[in-house]
């Protein structure tokens, strides 16, 4: 497992040679000049609300993509990042202080909740992850819901956020570097010995078993970062809209997350910027277009019967069809 | 004692009510491994259609007919187009299902609106017996009698007949039913069919006890189903039915005691189970 960094392994050469190596580049290059050549304000909030998302769905795409699970209680980190750092600013100063006191706080719940409900649901069966993830986030929405006292219920809150971070184009430089440095990390932790065992357990998860991994730990593991960068996405989401209500918890938002990884393109990490790019115009400006055809006021629609056919058809969603060599079909897994 | 007798009424009849969602939910797993999704969304069609066919005919068994109807159709397209192509593979049938239920619901609000459809009990059912203190709600004894029924049929079907010992030896061992000349393809489908029918029927039965069809319905419900089912273990049938009483009885309890856990008391008795016994009280052992 443990290759030398000289000798990636195939996968990561053959993504080396295709994509990531100059796209990604070019791309953050105009996303950096975008400020300078359309300052509008419009502009910068979509796409900083689509970098934002995309970092989401790359936490998504470690756990469905690099390890083969899939959760449907994604928005439960996206959530309570959005709602603790909201919490925390509004019950005390809005500085920088505080809000990295926020940030700290968010990853340790973001850790002890991953592991929590990790633990509880993939000793057994991988759909069990599934329907546990789905009951715990709706468990906190819930939570997020009645307890009106501290959340304000369904109306939600607005808070202030650090002077420095109210100028737009601050917070978009911001966000810039905060989605860099994360893909770093994530790359850096998909090729690192830990994510080759990811990737084992994604294609063979028995095989990785008998080869002596601990299958749960590394699971754990993929959840642990799955979640903290959930949270941070959530946190970056809150401290942009400057409100909080108990959406950024509901099933949708990890539906939403799954829609963008899987249309993107599932274990490409990219993908992601392309699934949320094209959900957030989506969302954006097709309900625009319901005056011409009303299927476009129900562009879910539309989006799930593209992201049935991605899932039949295309199983490398946009990015790896693009790239030429989908994904091998997974394996017929025993049940 | 007259607290005690009501709310075990109440949450024998809750419990029931999630039973009929579940047991479809749990035949489609323990036979074809298919962890559905979309179980909610038939769920849904079937409220929606049930309460539908009510409002112009006033007639329940109509709508009870109709409810069935729709979720077993749209269960059978669901199965050609999507489930047929990805038997075996766990992750894309999650996947598929989750798009199925997006497709399906985002279908409902565009025909039926996004707002919330009052509904009413039907006449004969409306009302409620008292004897002293004890209040018993017509309709809840309805849900519970229908329940009881369709787990008794159920149980005789799976148990008694020819196509009730092909689906068992199925679950047991696909390949031997295969090899012993049994279209085991054919049977999947029906199996699928038949549990898309008994969630819709739960959603015509659950329609008029909240008095509303609303969006919301299908997810909450499909949750509950996926709660008990996992407290029943994975496949069980009669677990699923016992989980239901325990998750209908628990809700109906903490309600009136502690109307504050109320709301946690399911994910807590998930969590209990699956720390003490992961495979669910009668699961039938997991990997």
């Amino acid at each position: 497992m443990a290759l030398p960094k000289s000798q990636p392994a195939g996968l990561s050469r053959r993504k080396f040679l295709s994509v990531s190596g100059w796209v990604p580049m070019a791309a953050l290059l105009l996303l950096a000049l975008v400020p300078a050549l359309s300052p509008s304000r419009a502009t910068l909030n979509l796409l900083t609300q689509i970098i934002i998302l995309a970092v989401f769905a790359m936490s998504y795409d470690i756990l469905l993509g690099y390890t083969g699970i899939v959760s449907f209680g994604h928005a439960l980190f996206f959530g309570s990042g959005a709602y603790l750092v909201g919490l925390i600013i509004k019950h005390s100063e809005p500085t920088l202080g505080y809000l990295l006191l926020a940030v700290l706080g968010t990853l340790l719940f973001a850790l002890v909740i991953s592991v929590l409900i990790g633990y509880l649901s993939l000793r057994v069966k991988d759909v069990y992850y599934a329907m546990i993830t789905l009951a715990f986030a709706e468990f906190f929405l819930i939570i997020a819901q009645k307890w009106r006292s501290v959340t304000n219920g369904d109306d939600g809150f607005s808070f202030r956020v650090p002077t420095m971070l109210q100028h737009r184009v601050v917070y978009y430089y911001l966000i810039l570097a905060f989605v860099v440095v994360t893909l770093v990390f994530l790359r850096r932790f998909i090729h690192s010995p830990t994510g080759r065992v990811l990737i084992a357990i994604r294609e063979n998860e028995k095989r990785a078993e008998f080869l002596g991994y601990d299958v749960l730990k590394f699971k754990l593991i993929s959840t642990m970062v799955a979640g903290v960068v959930a949270s941070l996405a959530g946190v970056a989401w809150a401290l942009q809209q400057q409100f909080i209500s108990p959406g950024v918890m509901a099933v949708d938002k990890t539906i939403d997350a799954l829609l963008m990884t899987i249309i993107g393109g599932t274990g490409t990490l990219y993908g992601a910027f392309i699934g949320s790019g094209l959900i957030s115009l989506a969302r954006e400006y097709l309900p625009e277009l319901a005056e011409i055809h009303p299927v476009f006021g129900h562009w879910y629609i539309l989006f799930g019967l593209l992201y049935i056919l991605i899932v039949l058809f295309f199983p490398g969603g946009i990015l790896g069809t693009f790239r030429g060599f989908p994904r091998k079909r997974k394996s017929q897994e025993e049940r | 004692m007259d607290v005690f007798v009501n709310l075990t009424l109440s949450g024998l009849s809750t419990g029931m009510m999630i039973f009929l969602v579940a047991s479809g939910l749990s035949l489609i797993f323990g036979l074809m491994g298919v962890l559905n999704f979309a179980h909610g969304s038939l769920f849904m069609w079937g409220a929606y259609a049930g309460v539908w066919v009510f409002a112009r005919t006033h007639s329940f068994t109509l709508a009870l007919l109709a409810g069935m109807a729709a979720g077993a159709m749209v269960g059978w397209v669901m199965e050609r187009l999507t489930i047929r192509r990805i038997y075996g593979n766990v992750v894309a049938q999650i996947l598929i299902t989750t798009g199925v239920m997006l497709v399906l619901n985002e279908l409902l609000s565009a025909t039926f609106g996004p707002n919330i459809i009052a509904t009413t009990v039907p006449p004969l059912l409306a009302g409620s017996w008292a004897f002293g203190n004890i209040v018993v709600v017509k309709y809840r004894v309805f849900t519970i009698v229908v329940g009881f029924l369709v787990a008794l049929a159920v149980h005789f079907m799976l148990s008694r007949t020819r196509v009730g010992i092909i689906v068992r030896a199925g679950v047991e061992n696909q390949e031997m039913v295969q090899v012993l000349g049994i279209n085991i393809r054919q049977v999947f489908s029906l199996v699928f069919v038949f549990g898309s029918a008994l969630a819709a029927l739960g959603g015509v039965m659950m329609a008029p006890a909240i008095g509303a069809v609303n969006s919301g319905m299908g997810i909450e419900n499909q949750m509950l189903a996926f709660i008990v089912v996992v407290i029943g273990g994975m496949g069980s049938f009669l677990g699923s039915a016992l989980g239901s009483v325990i998750v209908g009885l628990a809700g109906a309890y903490t309600a009136w005691f502690f109307p504050e856990a109320s709301l946690a008391v399911n994910v807590v008795l998930m969590a209990l189970v699956l720390l003490l016994k992961p495979n669910g009280l009668f699961g039938m052992g997991g990997e």
